[in-house]
């Protein structure tokens, strides 16, 4: 096959690292015998590729990608090392572990970065602050010691006003230290619960108890905990510029199924709406609403948004979806996970 | 013609992803099928670059720690793991061989000094210049401008077609071999310039 001047210039390039097409590997070197600028150059190439290919050559045999045997093991264990190892639990506290650990990798990218508006009136120091007032709860409750004086709150206080007058008092607290030492309170708190009997055992993880108004089994606080990691490490990495990803699935639809639930627990009159999460397994739906009437709307939405839109990360009108029906009902039902906004 | 085997955008891209959010996430296993997929290439840039085994073991432990324990650092929306990975590799590959370099010739002023007579021998070698020309080279290659540095890890490093280096990156087939000319033409260009420029500009 005859291959013009013009187009073997544009081929010399990928010619002299051997990234030809097959069929060009013959055509190629028969222009270049008969064109001397073409050889020129390509000779010029040929010698910059050589020494970019080092006096070592030799040690090469073979292929390019066949660098070294090497010790795989060697490179994994140092790797390793160089962060913390996530937590190994039970299943229901899986998603938590996994949830500080991928906070916990983004501290470093945080470095310098700690008075960067965040969310709510929080810059990245406050968040992590915050963090440590939010786990705080279930910490105590499963036995573990306050990281922070606490000041007394009258017996009949609201959950919600006890709850934003702790954070608040966290907050002043860690705001008299470095953010080094709000990080390294918060990671110790993590481990200590990750550490608990709850963490490992189910049977003592099914034991109910009431945390943010929520009477739940101590396995599902640790989801809501994992739910809230989540979300605020997405805060952080938005304020950086750094896009977090979301839980891996697994962890993923457990935090939806649970936030169904608990929605659901509000919603028991309200008109129904289907739900319907784009990447669900086929034939998973969930109707939110009285199980007495006919379905008034179906909701296909990502439950990545979902879950945003329930950390009040998305006002109930602009979170994307696509609906069918009636929207009133839908956006009843979208309004009212929102107002939840329990993180 | 022989089938090679391709990994397009479209596919590596959702394959990246996935992975990159278990790393993020502090799943060990993904740590170990990185390893498995792109070890070899790691190991390959360093030993091209360093020309040692043992330097290349390093070489490759640093890149693994680096995505392991600073994962948010890899964005699998801007290029793929292969050419991130790759391009890591060869930047701290140089920074062996230049920080090598220095010792070797602050060993060299040492000897110089305490020995009465110089050394009255031939000049350096064939070796020691070719040594300092692909160290050039390799500086030169890791300053070049990202889009055409991607394509020359492809090509060179990765052993692909420009053909499968255009898929992976998402480009046309022309782009990459204009890229791929171009980035090529100023690593020559580069060993006519003075030394001390071509290394700065690297840095």
């Amino acid at each position: 096959m005859a291959i013009d001047h013009d187009e073997v210039r544009e081929l010399l390039a990928a010619w002299a690292v051997g990234a030809l097409l097959p069929a060009e590997q013959k055509t190629v070197p028969l222009h270049l015998a008969e064109c001397e600028t073409c050889a020129a150059e390509a000779e010029q190439l040929r010698e910059t590729v050589r020494l970019l290919d080092g006096p070592h050559a030799g040690l090469r045999a073979g292929s390019r990608l066949n660098g070294a045997a090497g010790n795989g093991q060697g490179v994994l264990t140092a790797a390793l090392r160089s962060r913390p190892r996530t937590a190994r639990v039970a299943p229901h506290a899986a998603p938590y572990a996994a949830a500080v650990a991928g906070l916990q990798a983004l501290l470093p990218e945080l470095d310098g970065h700690w008075t960067t508006p965040v969310v709510h009136d929080w810059n990245a120091h406050a968040t992590v602050a915050h963090l440590l007032a939010a786990d705080e709860p279930l910490a105590l409750r499963l036995g573990l010691d306050a990281r922070v004086p606490a000041s007394p709150v009258p017996q009949d206080t609201p959950w919600e006003d006890a709850w934003n007058a702790r954070s608040a008092e966290v907050i002043a607290h860690e705001f008299t230290r470095t953010p080094e030492e709000t990080v390294a309170a918060w990671a110790a708190q993590s481990r200590a619960l990750l550490a608990t009997p709850e963490a490992h055992d189910p049977e003592r993880a099914a034991r109910a108890t009431t945390l943010m108004g929520m009477p739940l089994p101590v396995a599902e606080h640790f989801l809501v905990r994992a739910f809230e990691t989540w979300i605020h490490t997405d805060d952080l990495g938005r304020a950086l510029g750094v896009p977090v990803p979301p839980p891996p699935d697994e962890h993923l639809w457990t935090l939806v199924r649970l936030s169904l639930r608990v929605i659901g627990l509000v919603l028991s009159t309200a008109p129904p709406v289907r739900f319907a999460m784009t990447g669900a397994e086929p034939g998973t739906e969930w109707v939110l609403g009285s199980e007495h009437e006919p379905v008034r709307a179906e909701v296909v939405i990502d439950p990545v948004d979902f879950c945003l839109l329930l950390g009040g990360r998305y006002a109930p009108d602009a979170v994307p979806r696509t609906t069918t029906g009636d929207e009133g009902a839908v956006r009843n039902v979208l309004e009212t996970a929102a107002a939840m906004s329990w993180l | 013609m022989s089938v090679e085997p391709t990994a397009d955008r479209t596919e590596s891209v959702p394959a990246d992803a996935a992975l990159h959010r278990r790393l993020v996430y502090g799943d060990e296993s993904a740590l170990n099928e990185a390893y498995a997929v792109y070890g070899g290439l790691v190991r390959a840039v360093a030993v091209r670059v360093t020309g040692s085994r043992g330097a290349a073991e390093d070489v490759a432990q640093e890149v693994f720690a680096q995505l392991w324990s600073r994962p948010y650092g890899f964005d699998p929306r801007r290029g793929s793991l292969r050419t991130w990975l790759s391009v890591l590799a060869h930047r701290r590959a140089v920074d062996w061989v230049r920080s090598e370099a220095r010792h070797r010739k602050a060993a060299q002023a040492d000897d110089s000094a305490l020995q009465a007579i110089p050394d009255a021998g031939p000049g350096p070698d064939e070796a020691v210049v070719d040594r300092e020309r692909s160290l050039l080279l390799h500086s030169a290659l890791a300053g070049l401008p990202e889009p055409q540095r991607e394509v020359v890890h492809l090509a060179y490093f990765a052993g692909r077609t420009y053909r499968q280096a255009a898929r992976e990156l998402g480009i046309p087939e022309g782009t990459a071999k204009t890229r791929l000319r171009s980035a090529l033409r100023k690593l020559a260009e580069s060993l006519t310039d003075p030394p001390d420029r071509a290394l700065g500009r690297g840095a």
